[in-house]
């Protein structure tokens, strides 16, 4: 066997084999147990000022991708043609696995100035909201977990303590980096991201939500936490158990 | 050793170099489009960056400190990116029906010339374009070397089962799929003329120190340098010049091997 076949056939293998893993990936779709508030658009990584200059300035280079990579975060992607005038431009795709730990390293390497360096507490990349009638703090626990993976720490987290548990509400310093949604030990995390487009849409909504929630008296708040949100949560609880199973 | 085999290994060197990031090496990350060496030194490509500064109508001083680099380093040696990085290099030439010592080769001077130039029209108009648009559109959408490295990038990340954008991936593999069609059906047509990236490097052949450098004496005229030439340049009835300074000259040294067999007349250096 020469040279030349064998490059042949070592290239005919490697694409077989990298179809079936292709299709393997395919049938695990990924069920979705994320709360439902909807995330409406491209969440970017830390630095993006607007997505008109990223546009217009991004190169598709993968230094981003690759320094993400190197720092072991692996968050940043770069994006399909689910947007044709976004592909080539990065994107975070999945915040509940691997969320961006505001290392700020990608903004300091971007050569085109794509990712604008900024300090940590003025990125925006969007705004984590909590549900909550899937969180534990709001159901009757003391949980702090969101609260003590935050690296802003303090400064984002306002806590309402009750007879409901240690109630923690996120305050518009958020950067959006979803640390927390990572750490939200309820099964499918109680918090998402959405884009900074999105929370003002419903900003209203969500604000007169959780000031409904303080206002309601015991009796209502225990019909709602043992009548609706707890089987919930335990619902939760058994999906992802069998996903582990 | 024959200059064709230390080109190769110098393409190979730099792709494993580039392959060392996925697995936790920081050395040189990126892409050829862009890229960070020794985790410090930013580097970017010059069509991408007039691309990137065209669409942003904006200077940006870290893309110029990236360029810099590249502009020195370009200004030695000319167009060699084409010849001794680019990874399209590798792919056409496993494809290429034609061998490259083609005896029959008939080289017609002046469409080669017609190409040149449709190729400096095209380079020109993407540049324009990206700028009514304001999306650097040859270099995100079909640039061989973003699309071959965002190919790379994620096949491996889809070994390693991070994530990584299917869509994308599917979109790259096949950007590079049509230009090996291409090559098959206009053998090297997207190097001499279609490629914008080799044409602005092309521009450094024309003041770069390394070039090649030819001794009329011991010239037999037998035309072995024209039927190796990958890129078809009449290189035979130059020779009374003592530098070769065709801006599609890509500096691989196919000619000068072919020429060492014979009469030792052509030779890459480096000269004032």
């Amino acid at each position: 066997m020469n040279r030349r076949t064998f490059i042949k056939y070592s290239f005919l293998a490697l694409s077989t084999f990298y179809g079936i893993n292709l299709l393997a990936n395919e049938q695990g779709a990924e069920l979705s147990p994320l709360p439902s508030i909807p995330v409406g658009g491209i969440i970017r990584p830390p630095g993006a000022i607007t997505d008109k200059i990223l546009r217009a300035k991004c190169i598709s280079c993968g230094v981003c991708v690759n320094v993400c990579h190197l720092m072991k975060y692996d968050s940043i992607v770069i994006a399909g043609i689910d947007d044709f005038n976004q592909l080539g431009t990065p994107i975070i795709k999945d915040m509940r696995d691997y969320p961006c730990a505001l290392c700020m390293e990608c903004p300091r390497h971007c050569p085109t100035g794509a990712l604008q360096q900024v300090e940590k507490e003025n990125v925006k990349m969007g705004m984590a909201l909590i549900d909550f009638s899937l969180c534990f703090g709001y159901n009757g626990d003391v949980c702090l977990s969101c609260s003590k993976a935050c690296p802003l720490g303090a400064s984002v987290f306002e806590f309402y303590n009750s007879n409901w548990g240690n109630q923690p509400y996120i305050n518009e310093k958020c950067v959006g980096c979803g640390l927390c949604v990572k750490y939200c030990p309820l099964g499918g995390s109680a918090i998402k991201v959405v884009t900074i487009g999105q929370y003002r849409k419903i900003r209203q909504g969500y604000i007169s939500g959780f000031k409904e929630i303080l206002a309601m008296t015991e009796e209502q708040r225990y019909n709602l936490v043992y009548n609706n949100n707890l089987p919930q949560i335990m619902a939760r609880g058994r999906l992802i158990e069998r996903e582990y199973r | 050793m024959p200059i064709d085999k230390i080109r190769k290994i110098v393409l190979m060197a730099i792709l494993f170099l580039f392959t060392l990031q996925f697995f936790g090496i920081k050395f040189l990350s990126g892409s050829l489009t862009g890229s960070l060496l020794l985790w410090d030194i930013s580097l970017i490509d010059i069509f991408a960056y007039l691309e990137s500064l065209f669409a942003s109508k904006e200077l940006t001083t870290k893309a110029l400190y990236a360029l810099i680099p590249i502009f020195l380093l370009y200004l030695i040696i000319g167009r060699a990116f084409c010849g001794w990085v680019c990874p399209m290099d590798v792919f056409f030439n496993l494809l290429s029906k034609k061998k490259f010592n083609d005896e029959k080769k008939i080289i017609n001077n002046q469409r080669e010339r017609l190409l040149k130039k449709i190729g400096y029209g095209i380079a020109i108009f993407l540049l324009i374009q990206s700028a009514v648009i304001e999306i650097p559109i040859f270099t995100n959408y079909m640039s061989h070397l973003t699309n071959f490295f965002r190919a790379l990038t994620a096949g491996v990340f889809s070994l390693l089962s991070l994530p990584f954008e299917k869509s994308l991936l599917i979109y790259s593999l096949s950007a590079i799929l049509f230009l090996l069609i291409l090559e098959l059906i206009y053998p090297r047509l997207w190097c001499k003329s279609l490629c914008p990236i080799g044409k602005t490097y092309g521009l450094f052949n024309k003041i770069s120190l390394l070039r090649l450098s030819i001794v009329k004496d011991t010239c037999i005229q037998c035309g072995s340098c024209n039927e190796s030439c990958y890129m078809d340049i009449d290189i035979a009835s130059n020779t009374d010049k003592a530098f070769l300074r065709d801006s599609n000259c890509i500096l691989c040294g196919r000619c000068v091997d072919a020429c060492d067999k014979k009469a030792k007349t052509l030779s890459l250096k480096f000269r004032r």
